[in-house]
């Protein structure tokens, strides 16, 4: 019985050793035949073979694209968000959202139009979802619930604790954003969670199976509970009654909400109330985009900054 | 010291293969060759995962290339000792006894030279003839070595060849102000290649054949002892020395015990 | 007028309502009242992502921090302001440089830059063929700078990185006021060292000397990658700041380190009668013998240009794969074997002693 058994483990691992050897045999293989230069060859080949433009570039993109500059100072070392061409150092890092619906189409930095403001648009953009300001609560229903989000998994998470210490790398840039959701029962969900998310990728990899009817019409019914009009800076930035978001619910301490509603903030803000709205949201008769959202002001289109 | 040929313990035989300055030259050999090889990959696979941390462990780029230095030293010192060690068994064992029984010409001392037991021979061809065709079924008898084997000779031969090449060209690199006063820039590259290129080959060949044959076989594994102990257990013996052991046993008048080679 | 009270209201205004960070010394017109936040940002018309925050504490550690924002952005003569321009390197600024009481600017850098390899213009002031095709291959300033920041090195008690706290206050028992003291001590010994380690240089060559694109275009070897084989290269990669970077062998001891000139340029740190020179500094290999200029450095296997290396790396791989193979099929076919110990194609004769 127990000499059996140990035939058994000799022949199995004999068979094993004959696996190892194997692999060995496949390992040493590039060991043995790679030298740096028919790498490089290879490269260029690769490189080049019969590709458009566009390829080469997506590809060149691709194998230069890092997520971090280091700096080694020596006493320290600096690892930081890597921006192609700047100059500055941010001494931070932006984590990707892929917590968020909209900015699969429209990028997550989509404000560019109202040029005196699209800067700082494009700032609320870092730790706001755009429902917060482009989805407001159906008429005559309570405010949304908003909570944060994990910009990298789009979980729901506690309030970050970077509101509170702004230690310098969060202070603005939490790795995660506000978003509004509904509480069902004790069940909290976001209003763009996500369903909606995987909703929106089915939509887009299948939609060239639509025709052109179909596919307005989906991009109606898809952004259907945009708001033509933002929420305006004043909603939250105010110094009279309850802000919009509710800052001490959503962990900002009373020094940050203080200057939140600060006459810093609210000072500038009232200045700005001008806002461009995508064309395909606007109403037929109110004709193309390039006119704008109501209220739209002539020196803005011209680029003349607003409010001086 | 005298080692009986034949050692029992528990009841069981065993068969004296190393003295103790032999086991002792092994365990400086094969720890100064993994602490090279710890100490050198990182620089030649520098751009892999593992690179940077089995580096930093070694003190990084401040220390670690002092300790491969000072191995590399002890290594070298370990080669210039075996050849001495060698020649002196050698004038000790074979010239002493040739002058002994009056003997003493030239061509018996060649003759002794190659009769000796780590030096390649004619029957080394043969097993190895006998060995594939046992591999390929042309024979279902396993070859018959003697004391040393014909893969036991190419693995001590391995270091003899090896230690050459990366050690002189090792020390070139470790002063290469100086030498650059007696050769060309250019031998510096080629001593670059060998060291690097020689160490990959070293320890692919250590890592896998050597081992295999020493721990991971299927009759050793986990861990063949006889680099410890000095002595191969009787079924090791059989399994790899048939021949050594048929004469070991009748010489030692156990002609009667000797067991069949498989 | 009108701006600059919206200028004056705004900056007061901030006074007033500060979000609790430390007030920012040399912002006067108080920029850092918009540009603190983090997310300020936009994609411009070319489709850059062009980020606009300002970290007060990292621009505080470069030799710019006693600058203004204005004296580089120059063209912002209103707040909010439009799109700056790109700034100017080589423009005078403000800063009087104590030796010459002379305006501080870079343009004796990019004066240099001129005269080097990097520039567009041959020495003639033509532009230079390929710069024609390729105006983007050639480097501006901030192609290879962002803002440096100060590496201060302590020698107090031994070297270290960093600000000796001790020495500092040597310094301060005099230069009481404000930062100067630890400025001017960041300044200083930030000098006697690389700004950047050289891991970082290396990288800022490689941006473009490292794209096979660009080596095909300008007909250069791949010379990152054959840098980074050597000792140099490797040294450097694990953190050497002793190990040579690109610029240590390519820029004449002494020289400014703009002046890269090519290998045909007779006055090159690596012209074939200067190689021997640069590697002989006295911070390098200063014992070594005059043949040292024969170490090739940016080796490939080539079999034109390197045939030694090129035979050497076909002898050791068709060596280790004859051995190792050799052993790999030996060692398979023995495992194989002690599956089926006793078959044969031949019946042995059976005259065996001890065997079966």
């Amino acid at each position: 019985m127990l000499a059996a058994a140990r035939k058994v483990i000799y022949v199995l691992y004999t068979i094993a050793l004959m696996a190892f050897t194997i692999w060995y045999a496949n390992f040493i293989y590039p060991i043995i035949f790679a030298h740096s230069d028919s790498k490089h060859e290879e490269q260029l080949e690769e490189q080049k073979a019969g590709k458009t433009e566009e390829e080469l570039m997506f590809e060149k993109f691709l194998k230069e694209q890092k997520k971090t500059a280091t700096t080694d100072l020596g006493y320290m070392v600096i690892k930081e968000q890597y921006v192609k061409g700047h100059f500055h150092h941010v001494g931070m890092t932006i984590e990707p959202d892929i917590g968020n619906v909209c900015i699969k189409c429209h990028g997550a930095v989509p404000h560019d139009k109202a040029k005196a403001i699209r800067a700082f648009l494009n700032m609320h953009a870092f730790y706001l979802a755009c429902e917060v300001c482009h989805i407001p609560p159906p008429q005559g229903q309570p405010n949304w619930d908003f909570r944060w989000y994990d910009k990298k998994t789009g979980q729901v998470i506690a309030n970050p604790p970077g509101l509170v210490t702004t230690e310098i790398d969060k202070y603005g840039n939490y790795g995660a954003k506000i978003a509004p959701g509904v509480d069902e029962n004790g069940i909290f969900h976001f209003i763009n969670g996500k369903k909606e998310r995987d909703f929106v990728d089915e939509y887009l990899k299948k939609k060239d199976l639509l025709g052109e009817t179909e596919q307005s019409k989906m991009k109606k019914v898809i952004h259907r509970k945009v708001a033509e009009k933002p929420m305006l800076c004043d909603k939250c930035h105010t110094d009279k009654g309850e802000p919009y978001l509710p800052f001490a619910e959503l962990g900002y301490p009373p020094r940050r909400i203080s200057a939140l509603t600060s006459t810093e903030v609210v000072g500038m803000v009232e200045k700005y109330k001008k806002f461009y709205i995508p064309k395909f949201l606007l109403q037929e008769e109110k004709g193309a985009g390039e006119k704008g959202g109501e209220g739209q002001s002539d020196d803005l289109k011209k680029g003349v900054p607003a409010g001086i | 010291m005298k080692y009986p040929r034949i050692a029992y313990r528990n009841g069981k035989r065993y068969f004296y293969r190393f003295s103790l300055v032999q086991r002792i030259q092994h365990i400086i050999l094969f720890t100064t060759v993994i602490l090279l090889s710890l100490t050198g990959f990182p620089l030649r696979y520098y751009d892999q995962p593992w690179a940077e941390p089995l580096y930093n462990f070694f003190g990084g780029i401040e220390v670690a290339p002092w300790i491969h230095r000072i191995t590399g030293s002890v290594l070298l010192g370990l080669f210039v000792f075996h050849t001495g060690y060698w020649i002196y068994l050698f004038f000790k064992n074979r010239i002493g006894r040739l002058r002994r029984e009056k003997r003493l010409t030239v061509g018996n001392a060649i003759r002794e030279f190659f009769s000796q037991e780590m030096i390649p021979n004619a029957k080394d061809g043969r097993d190895l003839i006998d060995m594939f065709k046992y591999l390929l079924y042309f024979s279902n008898r396993p070859p018959r070595y003697d004391r040393m084997s014909w893969k036991e000779k190419f693995d001590y031969f391995a270091p003899y060849w090896g230690i050459p090449i990366l050690g002189p060209a090792g020390v070139a690199l470790w002063f290469r102000d100086e030498i650059t006063h007696y050769v060309p820039g250019i031998v510096l590259n080629a001593f670059y290649i060998m060291h690097t290129d020689e160490a990959l080959l070293a320890a692919l060949f250590l890592f896998f054949v050597h081992w295999y044959n020493v721990h991971y076989s299927p009759e050793k594994f986990p861990l063949g002892t006889v680099f410890l102990t000095g002595y191969l257990s009787e079924s090791d013996m059989i399994h790899e020395h048939y021949a050594e052991y048929v004469k070991i046993m009748k010489e030692e008048g156990l002609e009667h015990e000797i067991k069949p080679q498989h | 007028m009108k701006n600059m009270i919206l200028l004056l209201g705004l900056a007061l205004l901030a006074t007033v309502g500060g979000v609790g960070e430390e007030v920012f010394a040399a912002d006067e017109l108080n920029c850092v009242l918009c540009h603190k936040y983090r997310g300020l940002s936009r994609v411009d018309k070319e489709g850059n992502f062009r980020l606009f925050y300002i970290n007060e504490k990292m621009f505080k550690k470069s030799p710019h921090s006693r600058l203004k924002c204005i004296d580089c952005h120059s063209d912002i003569d209103e707040i909010p302001h439009k799109p700056a321009k790109k700034v100017d390197c080589t423009k005078e600024c403000h800063l009087e440089e104590p030796s010459s009481n002379e305006k501080f600017s870079h343009k004796p850098v990019s004066e240099i830059l001129d005269r080097s390899v990097h520039s567009k213009y041959d020495e003639n002031g033509n532009l230079k063929e390929m710069a024609g095709k390729y105006p983007e291959d050639y480097p501006h300033c901030k192609d290879c700078h962002d803002n440096p920041l100060y590496r201060p090195l302590s020698f107090f008690k031994g070297e270290a990185a960093g600000i000796s706290r001790r020495g500092l206050s040597r310094c301060k028992t005099c230069h009481t006021k404000g930062e100067f003291a630890e400025t001017f001590y960041a300044h200083v010994t930030s000098r006697l060292q690389k700004m950047r380690s050289p891991k970082e240089i290396v990288g800022i060559c490689a941006k473009c000397h490292g794209d096979p694109g660009f080596q095909e275009r300008h007909e250069l070897d791949a010379v990152v990658t054959s840098y980074q084989e050597t000792f140099h290269g490797k040294a450097v990669h694990f953190g050497s700041e002793e190990a040579p970077d690109c610029i240590d062998c390519h820029v004449v001891s002494g020289e400014s380190v703009h002046f890269i000139e090519g290998r045909e340029s007779p006055t090159s740190a690596i012209a074939e009668g200067n190689v021997a020179t640069t590697c002989r500094t006295a911070e390098c290999h200063a014992d070594a013998g005059e043949n040292i200029a024969g170490f090739q450095v940016h080796v490939t296997y080539d079999k034109e240009k390197y045939p030694l290396q090129h035979y050497m790396l076909k002898f050791f791989t068709a060596l280790m794969a004859g051995v190792l193979y050799f052993f790999v099929v030996i060692i398979f076919l023995e495992l194989l074997r002690r599956l089926f110990p006793n078959f044969s194609f031949v019946k042995s004769s059976g005259t065996d002693e001890h065997g079966h």
